[in-house]
């Protein structure tokens, strides 16, 4: 049964982890930190994953734990399991991609969101993931008007970095 | 604007999942076993370390002829009187502490769990108030006992050049450094704390007060 358990829960971690790689890539800064980051969602999805009922999708589930765990659990370690090596964490981009206007425009904005606050990259984060506001504000605990308030002024702080 | 930047960094980010990493089966499993390090761990064990340290120093030996102390000083019943209410009050906060730590569930909002995980810090925090507190009326009931008993001498197992200082003076002298020690005994405990509580949550009470100004 748990083994099981273990099963069914891996082949779906393993097929979603995008989700996770993605939360990592936004919060931490080099590989080290992804991996950890990253192995600490893990800890926390498996160990709520008995009441993860089937009811919403296993996808929409993993948003809220990767992201409170990104948010509010997670702290350095160095207790990590090794993993293949990558290259780079997304978003550090090779400057030769990098040659017109819009993609230099692009590379900016990745950046300027690297910049922001814990609560605001999680509403960027929950935005490009293509999440209405009443899932936004349902994930955050906030109201649905203040996450629309909220998304409006970091449009207007991204504005302003990318054009001083 | 001829398009909102956010969109376009949308489609970037949506074309981007192609270069994430890839993690195996094996990969994965082998994380599931790993221990946490959250920082719900991290408060957890301090707690417990910061609830049993005061009560480890009453086994000290030291501790424990400071027993003999309060006779002689003729505060014993105080002092039982003292710790009967002192422990009922830390298993209360133990119990409360507890309760309150069962509520932390990552499958709360953000907003409802750092929340959460603050309330359960500041269960701590307060019974470390209430233990300062206590240390400094322990402390209190020591002077007053000292102002108050006619064998200083024999508390304190005195000899030798102390014998020859007038009594008064001596008293005088015991309960000003006794509130001394007192004093600074509290604060420096207080200090190691509220530093350790400080580092402990200060990315938790940043996050929360920014979810709380979205609140209204």
């Amino acid at each position: 049964m748990t083994k099981e358990l273990e099963h069914r829960f891996v082949t779906e971690l393993e097929s979603n982890q995008n989700i996770v790689h993605k939360v990592c890539s936004l919060y931490t800064n080099d590989r080290d930190a992804h991996n950890d980051l990253f192995q600490e969602i893990t800890i926390q999805l498996w160990k709520a994953y008995p009441k993860f009922r089937g009811d919403s999708k296993f996808s929409t589930w993993m948003y809220r734990v990767a992201l409170n765990t990104a948010i509010t659990l997670y702290r350095k370690s160095k207790k990590r399991v090794q993993t293949q090596n990558y290259d780079s964490v997304i978003f550090k981009i090779k400057a030769d991609e990098y040659d017109d206007t819009q993609e230099k425009q692009l590379k900016l904005m990745y950046n300027a969101v690297k910049q922001l606050g814990d609560i605001d990259k999680a509403l960027v984060f929950l935005y490009l993931e293509d999440k209405d506001y009443a899932e936004i504000s349902e994930t955050l605990g906030i109201t649905e008007g203040n996450a629309r308030v909220k998304m409006n002024r970091i449009k207007n702080k991204l504005r302003t970095l990318l054009n001083p | 604007m001829a398009m909102d930047e956010l969109e376009l960094l949308k489609k970037d980010w949506q074309k981007k999942e192609g270069e994430l990493p890839k993690l195996s089966y094996e990969e994965i499993y082998k994380m599931i076993w790993k221990k946490s390090s959250s920082i719900v761990k991290w408060i957890f064990y301090i707690s417990i370390i910061e609830f049993v340290l005061p009560h480890l120093l009453y086994l000290l030996p030291s501790a424990r002829s400071g027993f003999d102390m309060y006779n002689e000083l003729g505060i014993t019943n105080l002092f039982i009187g003292l710790s009967i209410l002192q422990y009922a009050v830390v298993f209360y906060f133990i119990y409360q502490f507890y309760r309150r730590y069962r509520e932390i569930s990552v499958l709360d909002n953000a907003k409802q769990l750092t929340n959460n995980i603050l309330r359960t810090r500041r269960t701590v925090k307060n019974y470390v108030i209430f233990s300062l507190s206590m240390i400094l009326l322990i402390f209190a009931i020591i002077v007053f006992g000292i102002y108050s008993t006619d064998n200083l001498v024999a508390a304190f197992q005195l000899e030798g050049k102390a014998l020859e200082t007038s009594p008064e003076k001596l008293k005088f002298i015991f309960m000003v450094g006794m509130s001394i020690v007192g004093v600074l005994f509290t604060l420096l405990l207080g200090g190691i704390y509220f530093l350790l509580y400080g580092l402990l949550t200060r990315k938790l009470s940043k996050n929360h007060k920014e979810l709380k100004k979205l609140e209204v």
